[in-house]
């Protein structure tokens, strides 16, 4: 068996002394990272290959941590832009998460009865969760209607950060956003749980690719913002394995707190064992010996 | 002239329900805004270093930090603070007989003003409820409903008691207990219809301003919490404990669910618990499991699986046992447990006769327990 690709771009500089993200790396990194996934190099072939022309495109991002520690505005709109300039309409891309409160006070600017990109949350008027409850393994809960019955595809385009009860959050956990009752799944480090709301059919039949926001890393004490333990890893981490793209963004966290000399989230009995029951279940790789990590600095 | 109209049962509740309702008239006008939630200070939590937080509301002990919120759902931490999101935000107000609850030895058909707001700090796969207990406060609409709201309403509907029901009470405890201090000052009583999935200083604390506990044993075994309800067991035997220790009228529901707990083994071991802890006159009621929420794949219990339990529980020593949820069955009677008399007749949740003098059975004049007036 192959192993699964994880391209991970960095660069250095990303933010000016303001803290103000440039927009340009940011669509640069976007623009290498997706190339060096694909198998020959150019990002338009690579999203032509995971997104049909008609998709309705879903970029799922994580917004709790307000301006400080979510999703970076700059990159889902880059990376809309992405897509745009690949091709895929504006009109069928829409940029999500829970509410337009914590939207707003992320950054985003609503959009959601416009022409061109879509910019909105479940709570917006006549969207809300679906009315069926789905039922799997140890889940049940209800599903925006954003990723329900909205959008084709789906993209994680996740914030990577400590977290107190998972261990770590990234690209499945992501996805957390998308059910109604997140709240009665974080007994036991969220473990099976993220892999179990992952594998649903509405998540993991529409999920094409997970982009970890890793520009700015919270990796100790998540996931809150403290500034004291944040770092501008100005990474960004790409896998259509989105086992694989978690399993290696928590590699990055355990880094960072080394460095930092703190104790690994083992010793911190916060193992995000959530990570190796998703690829026990097959939805991903977890071991280095079957990830290809692919590390290109710009 | 203002637009009013009955405020309908969310279909979960109303499964719960059975069936004829008295829906409270509320005024349209009163709806909110469903983001409106509250932000009242929580009791019961401990402030820890770098904005975080722990519970000490119930045994689970959410340890949180800013933004995130309980198990519950209904609680937040919001930079360092923790609050309760549903203070007088009830998402279902109206109007139950106390047979409902079910509470048999207390006030026998009285009405109950019967007050919701959404969460629940166990999520048992046999809810019937679900539609509530297991949402956040914003994904259903809610209305303010204030303590003192709550007591005018009751009043205004001659209800002499409100009883907290439906989701979890114990999840809206601070609401829950400022509402049940204005009902006693305005003369009413106040009953609380609960898992008992608790911590024993919030229940001790509520237990001074209410008057009767309905606890919802779910099984008398841990690994039926693990699976069923994601909770624990012996937090709820500590509380039925406390409760009966404490002199507020208790009893207990146990649903029977086909062949997850209704072993004779399940029935005898906790009708000898009870009997030893909290002595032979707590009433237990055997309920009737229909399939709800993510159980939909069990039938309906048997009534003879019920009849069972009843046996059971008499032959082991309980005197007040019952069957419920199924209207028109002999097990919903109160009988005198010396002379057998039929003291309290009841049909589903009408009562047909009571023959209870002086707190006393009509015949023989043995002593009946409860709160008769």
């Amino acid at each position: 068996m192959s192993q699964s690709r994880v391209v991970m771009v960095k660069t250095r500089g990303a933010f000016s002394t303001d803290g103000m993200l440039d927009a340009k790396r940011v669509q640069a990194m976007l623009q290498r990272g997706i190339g060096l996934l694909g198998e020959h190099g150019r990002w338009q072939d690579t999203l032509g290959a995971y997104f049909r022309s008609r998709d309705i495109i879903g970029l799922k991002i994580n917004t709790i941590g307000g301006k400080a520690i979510s999703t970076r505005p700059e990159l889902a709109e880059s990376f809309a832009r992405l897509l745009t300039a690949g091709g895929f309409p504006a009109d069928n891309i829409v940029i999500w998460d829970r509410t337009n409160r914590e939207l707003r006070e992320a950054g985003y600017s609503l959009r959601m009865n416009r022409a061109g990109l879509k910019v909105y949350g479940t709570n917006s008027r006549g969207v809300g969760y679906g009315s069926r409850l789905v039922a799997h393994r140890n889940v049940g809960s209800l599903f925006s209607a954003i990723q329900e019955r909205i959008v084709t595809a789906s993209v994680s385009l996740a914030i990577l950060k400590d977290h107190g009860m998972a261990g770590v959050t990234a690209g499945m956990k992501n996805y957390f956003g998308a059910i109604h009752n997140p709240n009665k799944y974080h007994d036991n480090h969220c473990d099976p749980f993220v892999a179990e709301v992952f594998e649903t059919p509405l998540i993991r039949d529409k999920h094409r690719l997970s982009i970890i926001d890793a520009l700015r890393v919270q990796y100790h004490r998540g996931p809150a913002y403290h500034a004291r333990w944040a770092e501008p890893a100005q990474t960004l981490i790409f896998s259509t394995d989105p086992v694989a793209a978690d399993f290696t963004g928590w590699r990055l966290i355990e880094q960072l707190r080394a460095g930092a000399g703190l104790p690994t989230l083992e010793e911190e009995a916060r193992y995000p064992d959530y990570i190796l029951t998703a690829a026990r279940m097959g939805l991903g790789r977890a071991r280095s010996k079957d990830i290809r990590l692919i590390v290109e600095e710009i | 002239m203002k637009r009013r109209r009955f405020l309908k049962l969310t279909a979960g509740a109303g499964a719960a329900a059975g069936s004829g309702l008295c829906a409270l008239c509320l005024d349209l006008e009163a709806l909110q805004d469903p983001s409106n939630l509250s932000r009242v200070e929580a009791r019961f939590y401990d402030k820890l270093p770098d904005r975080e937080i722990e519970c000490r509301l119930c045994p689970r002990l959410c340890k949180l930090g800013d933004k995130e919120r309980g198990y519950c759902g209904v609680r937040e931490n919001i930079g360092g603070t923790y609050y309760t999101l549903v203070y007088g935000k009830a998402c279902i107000v109206q109007t139950d007989p106390i047979e409902k609850k079910p509470f048999f030895h207390y006030l026998p058909s009285s009405s109950t003003l019967s007050l919701a707001t959404a969460g629940c700090n166990v999520n048992c796969k046999f809810c019937q409820n679900w539609e509530i207990s297991q949402v956040r406060p914003e994904q259903i609409r809610h209305f303010d409903f204030p303590p003192a709201a709550a007591v005018q309403a009751a009043r205004s509907q001659d209800c002499p008691v409100i009883a907290y029901t439906y989701s979890e009470p114990i999840v809206f405890f601070e609401y829950m207990y400022d509402t049940s201090v204005a009902a006693r000052a305005a003369g009413l009583r106040n009953v609380v219809i609960t898992g008992g999935h608790t911590k024993p200083e919030p229940l001790q604390e509520l237990l001074k301003v209410v008057d009767a506990v309905k606890v919802d044993l779910k099984a008398f075994t841990q690994d039926f919490y693990t699976q069923y309800v994601r909770g624990e067991l012996q937090p709820v035997l500590d509380a039925i404990k406390v409760i009966a220790q404490s002199g507020v009228w208790l009893e207990i529901v146990y649903l029977v669910i086909p062949s997850l707990n209704d072993r004779p083994e399940d029935f005898g071991n906790m009708s000898r618990w009870l009997l030893q802890s909290v002595g032979p006159e707590v009433p237990i009621h055997f309920s009737r499991f229909y399939p709800a929420y993510l159980m939909q794949n069990l039938p309906p219990t048997p009534v003879s699986t019920l009849e069972n339990a009843y046996r059971i529980a008499r032959e082991e020593g309980l005197r007040y046992v019952y069957v419920g949820n199924v209207p028109g069955h002999k097990g919903e009677s109160t009988y005198c447990p010396r002379c057998e008399t039929r003291v309290i007749h009841r049909e589903g949740f009408t009562v047909r006769d009571i023959r209870i003098r002086d707190g006393c059975c009509a015949s023989c004049r043995q002593v009946i327990p409860g709160i008769w007036d």
